[in-house]
């Protein structure tokens, strides 16, 4: 009886120690996770500043970019040919195999 | 043992049988039937609810181009009841987020438990100030995860995209407009600290996750409004206007393409804005529209067949009298046809086009073009306009009201107008936001184009399209309109200022114009407004020499951007000096004075 009383109030120690360390692992585990978010979310806003419209026109005017107009002579447009009206209507089909 | 030891040990039992049967109750009364009301009493000392929260969903173009979006910052907050130093806290705090220590003392010694000490510290001052508070061991300093709202594009499109105040709520634009969809939903977890203030993971309670703001997708290009905002600017450069208005719409679905307004301001420096560069101009602003409001005359005086487009109208070579007083044409014009009217924009010919259908008839076809009503779309803030109902008119007003007087319209309700006649007669919702997305890019909501009735029929509005072709054309007001190889069809207008004391302010005119292109298909309606233009001489200050040039430049570009086929060279565009040596020569030589009280009377081309 003693012992099991023992081992009980020993076990009973061992684990809320455990839980404690894995509540401290999950807290870093979620620092980290805010971490990266919070990383990705700086990058995300990097971007979006280095790609916004008045940052290329800066990059533009500084001479880091160059943009050359495409003449009327270089561009190719494909025409493409007006769908015929009977496309869309419900076309009869024929099951071979069902007919035989 | 003798009777008095006996009776002596009894009593002495039964005191103690009493006695713990006292702290027995008592417990039971604590343990038991006061549980509830001790729990909570001890989970208020130690446990509070921790804010998670919820990241505002950006906005974007049609292209997916980020027009606002999130950047992590940190809270600092404090729990005046963790404070083991208060002193070198303070003085901690006060020389790393540079606030004046007595105002920081001041927040701190009040005992309360969430003090919020700074907002917006950028992570590295964050982390460089936890790092201090741990070397000092100073307890009772927390941070939270928060963002600030961040705009790359500085000024460009401000008026649409608006701004959010210090708790992250929109008060301007799209951002107040969205804001339930913006905003997201804020969660919370149940947390108990130990005495060093650190969380005790096991203990945490009840846990709600935050679900993110969603993301909004704007109809605006923001090619199409980069181009705008760079027609804009130069024409501030050119004739420095007090106010500019530009918006370009798609007709068929009522998506608003670009729209810029000057005065403006930078969203990233909010703070330092005037109210008046706040104004989205487009939606608050009233103007009298001046000879673009002749189109609603004509439609009204061709849809009721009380004209068909050649018949002859005499112009009274250019003064009427009429209901006592006169109304002059810029111009002594004989018969036009209905056609001529709105191409040379003949006043007294619109009036009489308005007189034909009667006041109450022209009355409602200028409501069914959308005046006097809100046109719907989703940014906050826009106003009616003012339309008089026939009852209050006065005797002249069935001559002024065709011609733009007397009524007020916003930029947009015209731009809506001119969009009907693109649009075979059909009035459009203008849309401004195009879709709500999740993050996960799982669609929300997606606003198809709304047709809200049939104004004319569309062979009307086809000819009506046709006479303001013509408009572009040498015959026409707004020559200095046309696009090399495109067509253009188009309406000038120019309207004295209105004096907000009453009467009309002298010298001072805000010139227009409206137009669509291609002509026999157009892709994009286009309305450029300038109020108080500065032109190098007084006389030139005309829609078709001011605002038509504009819309010129800018619809080249737009059309180059949108890959619209050029036709085989329609014409070349007319440069404004040709325009200005065409123009007759006793206007040229009249002095100002003279030439601008025909101008007070009048509305012009």
């Amino acid at each position: 009886m003693t012992a099991f009383l023992a081992l009980a109030g020993l076990s009973y120690v061992y684990l809320t120690l455990q839980l404690y360390h894995l509540g401290e692992r999950k807290k870093a585990a979620e620092n980290e996770l805010i971490s990266l978010r919070t990383q990705n979310d700086r990058a995300k806003a990097q971007i979006a500043a280095f790609t916004s419209r008045p940052a290329l026109q800066r990059r533009l005017k500084e001479g880091f970019l160059k943009m050359i107009p495409i003449s009327e002579a270089n561009i190719v447009r494909l025409t493409i040919s007006p769908r015929s009206p009977d496309e869309d209507t419900i076309q009869p089909v024929v099951n071979p195999s069902a007919a035989r | 043992m003798n009777p008095n030891s006996r009776s002596r040990c009894v009593f002495v039992c039964a005191a103690f049988i009493g006695l713990f049967s006292i702290f027995s109750f008592r417990l039971i009364y604590l343990q038991v039937i006061k549980h509830d009301e001790y729990a909570g009493l001890a989970a208020k000392k130690n446990v509070h609810q921790q804010k998670i929260y919820a990241e505002r969903g950006m906005i974007l173009d049609a292209n997916n181009e980020v027009l606002a979006h999130n950047i992590p910052m940190e809270t600092v907050v404090a729990d005046a009841t963790h404070l083991n130093n208060s002193n070198a806290t303070v003085d901690l705090l006060s020389s790393e987020l540079r606030i004046p220590s007595g105002q920081l003392a001041e927040k701190l010694n009040g005992g309360r438990r969430y003090i919020i000490i700074k907002r917006d510290v950028p992570a590295h001052t964050a982390n460089a100030l936890q790092e201090k508070l741990r070397a000092g061991n100073l307890r009772g300093i927390y941070f939270e995860h928060d963002a600030t709202r961040i705009y790359p594009n500085g000024s460009m499109l401000c008026h649409v995209i608006g701004f959010t105040d210090f708790d992250h709520r929109g008060i301007q634009g799209v951002e107040a407009s969205m804001e339930e969809y913006l905003h997201g939903q804020d969660g919370y977890r149940f947390i108990e600290h130990n005495r060093a203030g650190q969380e005790i993971v096991p203990y945490r309670g009840q846990e709600r996750a935050p679900r993110d703001g969603y993301q909004v997708h704007l109809t605006v290009d923001l090619g199409l409004q980069n181009i705008v905002e760079n027609e804009i600017d130069a024409a501030m450069q050119q004739y420095s206007p007090q106010k500019a208005t530009i918006i370009l719409m798609r007709p068929q679905t009522g998506e608003i393409l670009a729209m810029a307004n000057r005065p403006h301001f930078d969203l990233n420096l909010r703070s330092e804005a005037k109210p008046d560069q706040m104004k989205n101009r487009a939606i608050i602003d009233m103007m009298e529209p001046g000879s673009t409001f002749k189109i609603v005359a004509a439609a009204s005086a061709l849809n009721e067949r009380k004209m068909r487009p050649d018949s002859s109208i005499f112009c009274e070579n250019g003064l009427w009298n009429f209901g006592g007083a006169a109304l002059h044409d810029h111009r002594a014009f004989g018969y036009l046809t209905v056609r001529d009217i709105l191409i040379k924009s003949s006043n007294i010919g619109a009036a009489k086009l308005a007189l034909s259908v009667g006041e109450q008839k022209f009355y409602e076809y200028i409501r069914r073009f959308g005046f006097g009503e809100r046109t719907g779309i989703e940014l906050p803030g826009e106003i009616n306009g003012l339309i008089r109902p026939p009852q209050s008119w006065s005797k002249i007003s069935i001559t002024r009201i065709p011609m733009g007087h007397e009524i007020g319209v916003t930029p947009l309700q015209m731009t809506v107008a001119m969009a009907t006649i693109a649009n075979g007669g059909k009035l459009i919702m203008p849309r401004i936001v195009k879709s709500v997305t999740a993050a996960d890019g799982k669609t929300i909501s997606s606003l198809s184009p709304m047709v809200l009735r049939q104004v004319i029929s569309p062979e009307i509005a086809r000819e009506i399209g046709d006479a303001l072709r013509g408009v572009v054309s040498d015959a026409g007001t707004a020559a200095a309109a046309a696009v090399p190889g495109f067509t253009i069809a188009g309406k000038t207008g120019t309207a004295q200022k209105v004096d907000p004391r009453g009467g009309y302010e002298q010298g001072k005119y805000v010139v227009s114009f409206a137009g669509y292109l291609p002509a026999d298909h157009p892709e994009f309606v286009g309305l450029v407004v300038l109020d108080d233009a500065h032109t190098s001489k007084p006389e030139l200050n005309y829609g078709g020499l001011v605002a038509g040039p504009i819309f010129a430049r800018l619809a080249e570009k737009a059309a180059r951007y949108l890959d619209l086929e050029p036709h085989e060279e329609i014409r070349k565009a007319i440069p404004v000096e040709r325009v200005e040596k065409k123009l007759p020569a006793e206007r040229i030589h009249k002095p100002a004075s003279a030439e601008r009280i025909a101008l007070t009377n009048a509305s012009h081309h």
